[in-house]
């Protein structure tokens, strides 16, 4: 009883907190959306994103966007965690500094940064001109593949920190064991390393893909108006257009598609073998 | 090869091991016959690990040469050596069922479906566990991971099977009943085997032959029976066992017989011993608690009266303390052969034959 109370009294200040600029807010937009320009109750917000074509294939740009990004995270991630866990204390250490060490700057001017560099003038084209590789300069920038680069900059950290902690608990001796039963460094990777670092790849991938969704200030400074996102015209619709209601209703369907995308990857991957090898 | 090298299964040559400046393991000289079970068995930090490590690939000696089934092996990777080896932690995949642990070496070596759920069906009727196939490993106790890491390893018919402190991790009572069955397993299946261990109990009644190690140095290698009788060196006989240690001075040598006098004031006679002595050599005196008897006082043809100062009863043996001279003797005695009362004060009688006392030289610091 006495346990119940005291561990209320600890949580009422962050529920007071999350129910005041989360919750209450979060009901607000949502009665909003549901308000046609005269004010009235209506869903034609919703009905007008899932019928017309231009906002269908927005959020299909979104989500597709944010599928490259978890692509290369992932690929370009998971070495980085894999050395970081045969690494000694001291350089994991070094390597998660070195890793977040960008976060300490605004995504602004890290972006303004990404914009020098792969812009026609930009280094990268002027070495492969240079080299003769290419004869006119590479468009990396204002497209997907521009914004897909500035999103796996800004969101690799949380795949290699989320796979890395849990190839830390991998006990190495079952590499040992894999070896002397006849497994290549190869063979070792895909039936150990890989199966067993699961839990942190699911965090990784559920972690990028929700920040890529509804990431807003790189797809607008790197994907120019050509690559428009559901955050980017969400903005525009309340910024600019002044159609608060159109506005909320799409930040909704992006979280809708968001919890409904990820709650499906997590019932694809949490078959019975996961659960029974992965939770106590 | 001759036909007397084909039954070699192992064979260290002058293996040496570094890190950094630190030699780990000097001068290693071994031959294990085919079917063989031999023993490292050495105090903490001695090399043991370092020196299985080496065998199976996952180190590689600095100096000298190893060779399996007569094929030179310095530089061959862990995977392509064909050993078994369990490991202290029993290092089971934890994503992978019973049955799929076990059949990983073979899914790796291409044998075909049917063969293998034989296969694997016949090393867990070995190891008695065919009913947990289906299980996760943190769904089973831990004697029962290490037989499943036992049948992982034996399920591939190893050439050589490496066992690294695989009891350690048990409790007193499991420990007993993994031993015995390791026993059965190495006599129905015969692998030529190499086993870790600290535990002197461990390697005296498990092993054909025992490697004891000291601080990266063969000490002695030789049958249990040999290491237990007749210890190369102080240290041999003091880490198989309890000891009785009294220092004293060479008095007579005669016909292969020694006499010491010791500090103490106690005539010791021994028996043979494996290296010379001379009258007036400073030695250390060697007696087993368990091969000295309590007598009545008086009668003492080896040995001397003195007094019990301490009795305590633990089951199967009482272990006492008698003071005899200026020396206090731990003696070991079955409750059997001893008809006496055990009282503390009383005066008792110390014997022993004198095929049983050891004796080592002094070394020269202690003279
Ligand atoms: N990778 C390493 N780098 C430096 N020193 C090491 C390394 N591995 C082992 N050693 C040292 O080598 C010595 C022998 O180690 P080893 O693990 O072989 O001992 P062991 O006989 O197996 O001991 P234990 O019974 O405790 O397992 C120890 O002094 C240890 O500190
Ligand atoms: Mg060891």
């Amino acid at each position: 009883m006495n346990r119940r109370l005291s561990i209320l009294l600890l949580i009422a200040p962050s529920m007071a907190v999350l129910l005041g600029v989360f919750l209450i807010p979060m009901l607000l937009m949502f009665l909003l959306s549901l308000q046609d320009e005269a004010e009235q109750f209506s869903l034609a917000n919703y009905l007008l994103l899932v019928q017309d074509p231009y906002y269908l294939e927005l959020l299909w740009r979104t989500i597709r966007v944010s599928l490259w990004t978890v692509l290369c995270t992932l690929l370009l991630g998971f070495p980085v965690a894999m050395f970081m866990a045969n690494a000694s204390g001291r350089v994991r250490g070094i390597v998660a500094v070195l890793i977040l060490a960008p976060h300490l700057i605004s995504v602004v001017i890290r972006n303004f940064g990404w914009v020098v560099i792969l812009g026609e003038k930009g280094w990268i084209n002027e070495t492969l001109l240079w080299l003769g590789l290419i004869d006119k300069p590479l468009r990396l920038l204002y497209n997907e593949l521009g914004v897909v680069i500035g999103l796996t900059d800004a969101f690799i950290a949380y795949m290699v920190l989320a796979i890395a902690t849990s190839l830390y608990g991998i006990d190495t001796s079952l590499y040992k064991a894999a070896a002397i039963l006849g497994a290549s460094r190869i063979r070792t990777f895909f039936s150990v390393t890989l199966p067993l670092s699961l839990p942190g790849v699911v965090a990784g991938i559920t972690l990028v893909f929700s920040l890529s969704m509804s990431a807003f200030v790189t797809p607008a400074l790197m994907g120019g108006s050509s690559v428009k996102v559901i955050p980017v015209i969400a903005y525009e619709q309340i910024m600019s257009t002044l159609n608060w209601p159109l506005g909320a209703a799409l930040a909704f369907l992006l979280l809708g598609s968001s919890i409904l995308l990820v709650s499906l990857f997590a019932r694809l991957v949490e078959t019975k073998r996961y659960k029974e090898v992965f939770t106590a | 090869m001759s036909s007397l090298n084909s039954m070699i299964d192992v064979e260290l040559r002058n293996i040496q091991k570094r890190f950094q400046q630190n030699v780990v393991v000097k001068d290693f000289s071994l031959q294990v016959e085919r079917g063989e079970f031999v023993s490292f068995l050495g105090p903490s930090g001695c090399g043991k690990t370092t020196t299985l490590n080496m065998i199976a690939g996952f180190l590689e000696p600095d100096e000298g040469d190893l060779f399996i089934k007569g094929k030179r092996m310095n530089g061959v990777p862990p995977y392509k050596r064909e050993l078994g080896m369990v490991f202290q932690t029993y290092s089971l995949f934890p994503h992978m069922t019973v049955a799929e642990n076990v059949a990983y070496g073979l899914k790796l070596r291409k044998v075909g479906r049917a063969e293998i759920e034989e296969r694997v069906k016949r090393v867990l009727d070995l190891v008695k566990l065919p009913h947990v196939r289906d299980r996760y490993p943190k769904q089973l106790s831990g004697g029962q991971r290490q037989r499943i890491a036992i049948a992982r390893a034996l399920v591939i018919e190893p050439s050589l099977l490496l066992l690294d402190e695989p009891l350690s991790n048990l409790d007193a009572k499991l420990r007993e009943e993994l031993r015995d069955e390791l026993k059965r397993l190495h006599q129905e299946i015969g692998v030529t085997t190499i086993f870790v261990t600290h535990d002197q109990e461990e390697a005296l009644s498990l092993s054909d032959r025992i490697v004891v190690l000291n601080h990266g140095c063969v000490e002695q290698i030789g049958t249990p029976t040999e290491i237990y009788n007749q210890p190369a060196s102080e240290f041999v006989h003091t880490f198989i066992g309890k000891t009785n240690k009294l220092s004293g001075r060479v008095t007579a040598v005669a016909a292969g017989r020694v006499t010491v006098e010791t500090d103490g004031g106690l005539t010791v006679e021994a028996g043979e011993q494996r290296q010379p002595f001379v009258a007036g050599q400073r030695v250390h005196v060697f007696i087993r608690p368990e091969k000295i008897r309590l007598t009545d006082a008086g009668r003492t043809p080896n040995g001397g009266s003195g007094q019990l100062v301490m009795a305590s009863f633990l089951g199967a043996f009482t272990e006492c303390e008698v003071r005899v001279g200026d020396h206090l003797l731990s003696v070991k005695v079955q409750m059997v052969d001893s008809t006496l009362n055990l009282n503390p004060g009383q005066t008792v009688g110390c014997s022993w034959n004198s095929d049983d006392v050891l004796i080592m030289p002094a070394a020269r610091d202690a003279g």
